[in-house]
């Protein structure tokens, strides 16, 4: 695992990254990674764009896209309204040179700041394998709004996270109720909302929007990570052995045993 | 003198005869191609992804939490030509990472994390062989299954999948090839799996698996 520092420049009138780290996993894919793009920032429509190019047209805040195998390397991602025609003038928000590593995948958010400026923040998923009937539930806090705590069924599971910070469990596979409340209280600010867990997933949870916009929740969800079994048990009787004579064949083998040494021993003493 | 000779005789033919026979008529341990074959070669995830660099065909959805989708399961396996018929639990992990297996040894177990038969991949369906109350259980003749024998299982929603059997093999229960078994990706198969070869006394169980795969019918 190595560390790599990546520093996000913004443009613009609005927009405000700060230095960001990206954490490579170990590389499956020689040179590509999986990128995949969530839109958090509520009420703009943006067009996106890589490296001067048009990546993404209308991009709809609460919409995810699907994952892209991209080659590793650097880029640099820049946001425009929606109904800007080009990439000419200025961007809503920017981030140069951001590092995608080879093997890695990347979610890349669009998303308000906790005091409400628009940021591009790359999160590196943990794909990794969990055991057999487990997921990880991966939350990150992407909303326009201080710490929070993440509550299932009730119980606080992820304490104090902070904008724009991650937090992960592997838990057993299944639904779970969840909601989002500010850090310390029990002032409910998201949820509660069924999630699914599935089996072998990631299932990455953003919480994302604003006060005056509303606070809502988004699901990525990462197939593969699943795991076989330890193994298959089968029976305690030994009613199917495969390794002895079953009694009845060998009583059948020891009568006849018994049978020849009756002969032999009665011609012995004919004979004698 | 007479009456001794055949005595001897034919008792020694008998001691010989029982047990040769029994070796003889006992189904061999394997049958079919190796079930490492007959699951399909494994798949190569990086083979299946898109062409790198393709930037410009991205499709978005919307992200917002959405509700599990009901799959059908399936709920009965019959294996007619020897007389197997077990109603199915769908079930998951014990604690110690093995598959679970309903305790009932007349009830099998679907692996309900794996795919369901008929999906991509190897549906796990598993049962115990035998049990030291109950007797023998609904997977006690697997060890008996054929190439060809037929197998249908029944879905929740009234629909069957029918399969032919093309594997069965005694395998360790060290040297089992639990990633291939549980596969999700690859041809759809319905992997059979139960307990055989010699049991060990001091653990309590059989030293092996009976693995029997079989491939849809159409």
């Amino acid at each position: 695992m190595s560390l790599i520092r990546t520093s996000l420049r913004a443009t613009g009138a609005v927009g405000a990254v700060g230095a960001l780290v990206l954490l490579a996993t170990p590389a499956t894919a020689a040179d590509t990674a999986t990128v995949s793009i969530l839109h958090g920032v509520p009420a703009t429509p943006v067009d996106v764009y890589a490296n001067g190019e048009r990546l993404i047209d209308d991009f709809q805040p609460g919409t995810l896209t699907d994952p892209q195998q991209l080659p590793a390397g650097s880029y640099d991602l820049a946001l425009y309204p929606a109904d800007a025609p080009d990439a000419s003038g200025a961007p809503l928000l920017s981030a140069n040179g951001v590092t995608v590593p080879a093997g890695a995948n990347v979610t890349v958010v669009a998303h308000l700041t906790a005091d409400g400026k628009p940021a591009l923040t790359p999160f590196v998923n943990d794909t990794s394998a969990v055991p057999a009937g487990q997921a990880r539930a991966t939350v990150r806090h992407t909303a326009a709004a201080p710490a929070v705590d993440v509550r299932a069924g009730g119980a606080v599971v992820v304490p104090g996270l902070e904008n724009p910070k991650e937090a992960s469990l592997t838990v057993p596979a299944g639904t779970v109720s969840a909601d989002v409340v500010l850090a310390g209280t029990s002032t409910v600010a998201i949820g509660p909302a069924d999630l699914t867990l599935s089996e072998g997933t990631t299932t990455i949870v953003y919480a994302w929007g604003s006060q005056e916009a509303g606070f809502k929740l988004a699901v990525q969800t990462i197939s593969g990570g699943h795991s076989a079994p330890a193994g298959v048990p089968g029976g305690t009787a030994g009613l199917m052995d495969d390794s002895s004579l079953p009694l009845p064949v060998a009583a059948l083998s020891l009568a006849g045993l018994i049978a020849a040494g009756a002969g032999v021993l009665r011609l012995a003493r004919s004979r004698g | 003198m007479r009456p001794a000779v055949a005595t001897a005789v034919l008792g020694v033919a008998l001691a010989v005869a029982a047990p040769t026979t029994w070796v003889l008529t006992r189904p061999a341990a394997t049958a079919g191609a190796p079930v490492q074959q007959s699951l399909g070669a494994p798949s190569s995830p990086e083979a299946a992804s898109a062409e790198p660099g393709d930037l410009f065909t991205v499709t978005a959805r919307p992200a917002a939490p959405a509700t599990a989708e009901q799959r059908p399961v399936p709920v009965r396996l019959t294996v007619p030509e020897r007389g197997v018929d077990a109603v199915i639990d769908a079930v998951g992990v014990q604690p110690d990472g093995q598959m679970t297996l309903p305790a009932d040894v007349d009830r099998v177990g679907w692996y309900r994390f794996g795919p369901e038969p008929g999906a991509d991949g190897s549906a796990v369906i598993a049962g115990h062989v035998d049990d030291r109350v109950q007797g023998l259980g609904a997977m006690a003749p697997l060890r008996e299954a054929e190439v060809g024998d037929e197998i249908v299982v029944t879905g929740s929603a009234g629909t069957a999948t029918r399969w032919r059997v093309v594997s069965r093999e005694l395998i360790q229960k060290q040297a089992l090839p639990l990633e291939r078994l549980f596969a999700r990706e690859g041809p759809p198969r319905l992997t059979l799996i139960t307990c055989g070869g010699p049991f060990l006394p001091e653990i309590g169980s059989y030293r092996d698996n009976v693995v029997v795969v079989a491939e849809p019918l159409p």
